[in-house]
Parts: structure tokens; sequence; C-alpha cells
């Protein structure tokens, strides 16, 4: 351990200065108004404000809207998560596939996440909409146009693609880095044992991203309770709270019914919702894991 | 004989070889085509005529009618200042992201190389910050910034969102990964904690802040949720929040919309290819 130097204790506080003040602020008085909020009635405007007790948390559990938002980001990963491992490990192992050009490959595949979902959206809406020439191609085929942002499973399939293409180059990056710290010993080992590329993938490859697969399981898992700017834009949680999200629930009662103890209420749910599955994924990846010789 | 087996075998493994590189380099191409496929897709519609926007993928002839459009304002019954708009967004990003990266460098430099009472208390109350869902604080701050005065101001864009623990995070761990021999020498020499950080330690963070920084700066441009409850009124609004805004009645003016997206989506591309030599190699440290 090095000495001390003079007032080094006085600059590590005035350097935290500007944090610590942050904080305090928008972090720790926020968060104890939080609690007050959830358990009381307040519509953000008038003077009065009701204590309401547990009223807010036992009318967020019965609400149907709520209960529309607990089960949209299921609905949603069923689609997102399959969608989106397959993309990102493909570009992984594609990028990973060239001996030159990796970074501008990794490049090119990132734009996506720079996307802002208001555009997106705006494009969604223009190529679903119902004299689009997809919409013309499709009903020369099946013979009528689908009304993609209408039916409730394809206005999910929509979204969910949606957030698939803007994270599959961002994830791909965590696979590649996963992809390149695999020693090629293993490979060579399975070659020599007969065992083809396919095999080699699932049984090599695949085990081996145990650490970027965790991390990106995570991520994509936490990301499904967060989901806003596309329903917001293109189906304002519709058709009949099929695509509802959490987030929109809480803006809604937030910003427009203007129930500010009820949507914190909603808020504490939903990080419920989030601590619980994402603890859930973790312990199964933890365990599937450990059956491939991962420590934790 | 031989010397033409030995040719057949060579050509067939110049083949193979060939052939999966040209076929790598193909899925490569339809990837990156669908990467970048509503990229293209908003500025083809953004330069159609207004009766083939979202008709026609390829538009007959090229016009400028919807980027002049909006230069005028909207000629419609509520006029939205656009450029300004456009103005706001650079204002409010560059400002939150240039104050998120100072105030994490001397946050992330204190809390990992200088010894301080009270340092590990406020490094495990980051790492509690970190993880602390933001959804349960979005309530409270707004009301916050409201009784501050500042709903409805550039400042309550900015403020609120003008620390990112993240951010804090990621110099923490990068200052950790520097030699503290090289510090070490400079105080030796006399050089004060300031000197320290600015002439030792911030040359060495160039592509850790370029990631860094360009990750916090494309979240800021892209913000929904919280510029679209702080900010009511047109001449303040991010260009994001009003593309957002106008997408309900105005839907009718899809070609000004996406003229609206390119003018959006521009700098942020730019940026991004700017800083992308950085991106590869400081990228990898952020994933850790």
């Amino acid at each position: 351990m090095r000495r001390l130097t003079k007032g080094e204790g006085v600059t590590g506080w005035i350097f935290t200065i500007p944090y610590l003040a942050f904080t305090f602020v928008f972090f720790i008085l926020p968060f104890l108004w939080g609690f007050l909020l959830i358990f009381s009635e307040w519509n953000l405007i008038s003077p009065v404000r009701e204590f309401v007790g547990l009223g807010n948390l036992i009318e967020a559990l019965q609400s149907r809207r709520v209960h529309a938002a607990a089960l949209v980001p299921f609905k949603i990963m069923a689609i997102f998560l399959p969608a989106v491992l397959i993309m990102s490990l493909g570009i992984a192992v594609l990028i990973n596939s060239f001996k030159k050009r990796q970074g501008l490959l990794a490049v090119a595949f990132f734009l996506p996440y720079l996307a802002s979902g208001v555009s997106m959206s705006l494009v969604v809406k223009g190529v679903v909409s119902y004299t689009s020439p997809v919409n013309k191609t499709i009903s020369s085929i099946i013979g009528y146009v689908p009304d993609w942002l209408g039916t409730p499973s394809l206005a999910i399939l929509v979204i969910a693609l949606m957030i698939a293409w803007r994270f599959s180059g961002y994830y791909a990056l965590i696979f590649l880095s996963g992809l390149q710290s695999i020693p090629n010993e293993l490979y060579e080992a399975a070659q020599i044992d007969g065992a083809g590329r396919i095999k080699s993938f699932f049984k090599i490859t695949i085990p081996q991203l145990y650490p970027a697969l965790y991390s990106v399981m995570i991520l994509a898992v936490g990301l499904m309770f967060g989901v806003f700017t596309e329903p917001y834009m293109l189906t304002g949680g519709g058709p009949n709270l099929a695509t509802h999200t959490w987030y929109l629930e809480i803006y809604y009662q937030a910003f427009n019914t203007l129930r500010a103890g009820y949507a914190s209420s909603i808020a504490l749910y939903n990080a419920i919702a989030v601590f619980i599955v994402v603890g859930i994924v973790r312990r199964i990846m933890q365990a599937w894991g450990r059956a491939h010789g991962w420590e934790d | 004989m031989y010397r033409q087996r030995l040719t057949w075998t060579r050509a067939v493994r110049l083949a193979d070889k060939y052939g999966t590189i040209g076929l790598r380099w193909v899925l490569a191409l339809v990837g990156i085509c669908f990467a970048t496929a509503p990229y293209l897709y908003m500025t083809l519609q953004s330069l159609a005529p207004w009766r083939e926007v979202n008709r026609r993928i390829i538009p007959t002839e090229l016009t400028t009618r919807s980027y002049e459009w909006l230069l005028q304002g909207s000629a419609t019954a509520v006029a939205r200042p656009w450029l300004r708009g456009f103005g706001n967004s650079v204002l409010v990003t560059s400002i939150s992201t240039v104050s998120m990266l100072v105030v994490a460098m001397l946050a992330g430099y204190a809390l990992s190389r200088l010894r301080f009472r009270g340092r590990e208390a406020i490094y495990k109350f980051i790492l509690f910050q970190m993880f602390y869902p933001g959804i349960i604080l979005l309530v409270p701050r707004f009301l916050i910034v409201r009784q501050l005065g500042l709903y409805n101001t550039y400042a309550g864009m900015i403020v609120p969102l003008a620390v990112n623990i993240w951010a804090i995070f990621m110099y923490v761990s990068f200052f950790k990964s520097i030699n503290p021999a090289m510090l070490e020498a400079a105080r030796i020499d006399g050089a004060s904690e300031m000197q320290v950080l600015f002439r030792i330690v911030l040359p060495l963070s160039g592509s850790i802040t370029a990631v860094i920084g360009l990750f916090l700066f494309m979240e800021r441009w892209v913000e929904l949720i919280w510029d679209l409850i702080v900010v009511q009124e047109y001449p303040m609004m991010t260009l994001n929040v009003m593309i957002a805004t106008m997408s309900g009645p105005y839907a009718s003016y899809p070609g000004p919309l996406y003229a609206a997206s390119v003018i959006l989506t521009i700098p942020i591309i730019l940026v991004f290819l700017i800083f992308s030599k950085h991106f590869t190699q400081g990228f990898k440290f952020v994933l850790k």
C-alpha cells in the first residue's frame, strides 16, 4: 500500500461531489418519495393527498390492464428470444469465420442498434400499411391483406421482430468475443474424434459460449419488461390490450389519468416481476452452465 | 496420370476454399442488407413523390418536397419548428453526454485510485443503484423536476439525465486496470491529483471514453419517455419526441415524417462511423 498523498481524502470527496449531489436529488429523494406515493392517491395537481394504505397495490392486482401487462413480456419473449438468439449467433459465427474485415462487419451489423424506435416504428407502420408493396405481394398469394397491427398475434410478432432486429448486432458482438476466447484445441480434438461441423457447434461452441449466453439471456429477458416505444407508436397497447406493456400502463396511469400513486404501485409490481423472472433465468442458466463444467 | 489426379484434387480444394469464401460474403451482404434495409427504405420514401410514399419501394422520381415541407415548419394548423427540434436534440444530447462523461471520469478516478473515508460505501451504493429498477423512480423524479421549476425547460431534460451510473462503473473498472506505478511516479514528481488525472489517466482512456460516450450519446439521442413527459411545447421538444407526437393526427403526412426520421438518424450514424475505429477496440472492455 502506498502512502496517502497530501489532501488525497479531500480530493476524493471533491471528485465525487457531482455524483453525490445528483444521487441525493435524483435517486435518494425519489426513492423515498416513491414509497410514500405507493400508499397514497394523488392526481399530481390537487393539494389533497389521500393515504390509502395498500389500496393501490390491491387495485393493481385486480386490474385487467395490469394482468394484460404482466402477460405481454412472455408473449413477446416467445418470439423474440428464439429470433434474436438465432440471428445474433448466426452473425457472430459469420463474422468470426472471416479472417479480415471483422471490425468492418461488426460495425455494419451494429447499425440497427443506433435506430430510434420512433423512426423504426414509422418504417414498420409504412411497410404493413394496407396499400404497401409488401401487403400487395402477400395478398396476391393468400388472397387477402393481413391486418398486421389489428390482430393480436401478428401485432406481437411485429413488435418482437422489431426488437430482435435492433438488438441482434449488439448481442452478436457479445457472442463474438465469446467465440474468440474458445481454444482451438477443442475443435481439433473433436475433429480427430470424427465430429462434424454441426456436431462440434452444439457440443463445443454452445457450451463454451456459456458466459456470453448468460449475459445475453439476462439482458434479453430483462428487456421484455421495459418495452415502450414500439407499442406506443404502433398499437397504443391494442388490439384489446394484446400489446399493452408494463411501461405503457405506468405511463398511462401516471400521465393520462394522473394517478401518481397507482402508477408507482404498478411500477413496483413491474420491478418485482423483473426480479423474479430474471432470477429464474439466472438459476436455469447457472444450472446449465454447471452441467457443462462452468463454475458460477 | 498422377499429375492429373493432383490437379483435380487441387481444383476441388480451391473450389471448396473460394466457394466458402464466396458463400460467406454472400451471407454477410444479405445480412448487412437486412440490417440497413429500414434505413434505406426511410431514405427512399423521404425522397419519393407524396402519392408514392409507402406504395412503391423504389420511387419513380426523386423529389425534395418532404424536406421543403419540413423547413417551412409544416403548412398545417399547428406549425412545428422542425429545425429547432433538431437543434434541441443536439443541445440536450451533447450537454447530457459531456456531463455524464465528466462526472463519471471524476467519480471513477476517485473511487478507483484515491483513498478516502467512505469510498467503499459509495462504491457499494453505486452497485445498488445500477441494479435498482429505474421505473419506480420515474413518477417521483418527474415530481421533483416539477417541484424544482424545471418542468417544460431544457434543464428538465438535461439535469435528471446528467449522471450515468453505468458510466461511473465502467470508468472505475477501467482505471483499476491502469498500472499504479505510472501514477505513483507522477505523484513523486509533485503532480497534483488533477494533473495525474488529466496528463496520465485521460490520455490512456481514449478508446474507452469513445465507446462509453458513444453508448451514452446514442441512448440519450433517442430517449423517448422522459423527454415526452417533461416537455409539452413544440419549441422545446427534441426531434425524436416531435416525430413521435406527430405520428397520430399527421399520419397523412408520411413523407415528411420519413424526412424528419432521416434527419434524426444521420447524426447518430455519422458519430458512430467517426468513432467506429475506437469502437472495435474499446467494445471488448465494455462487454466484460
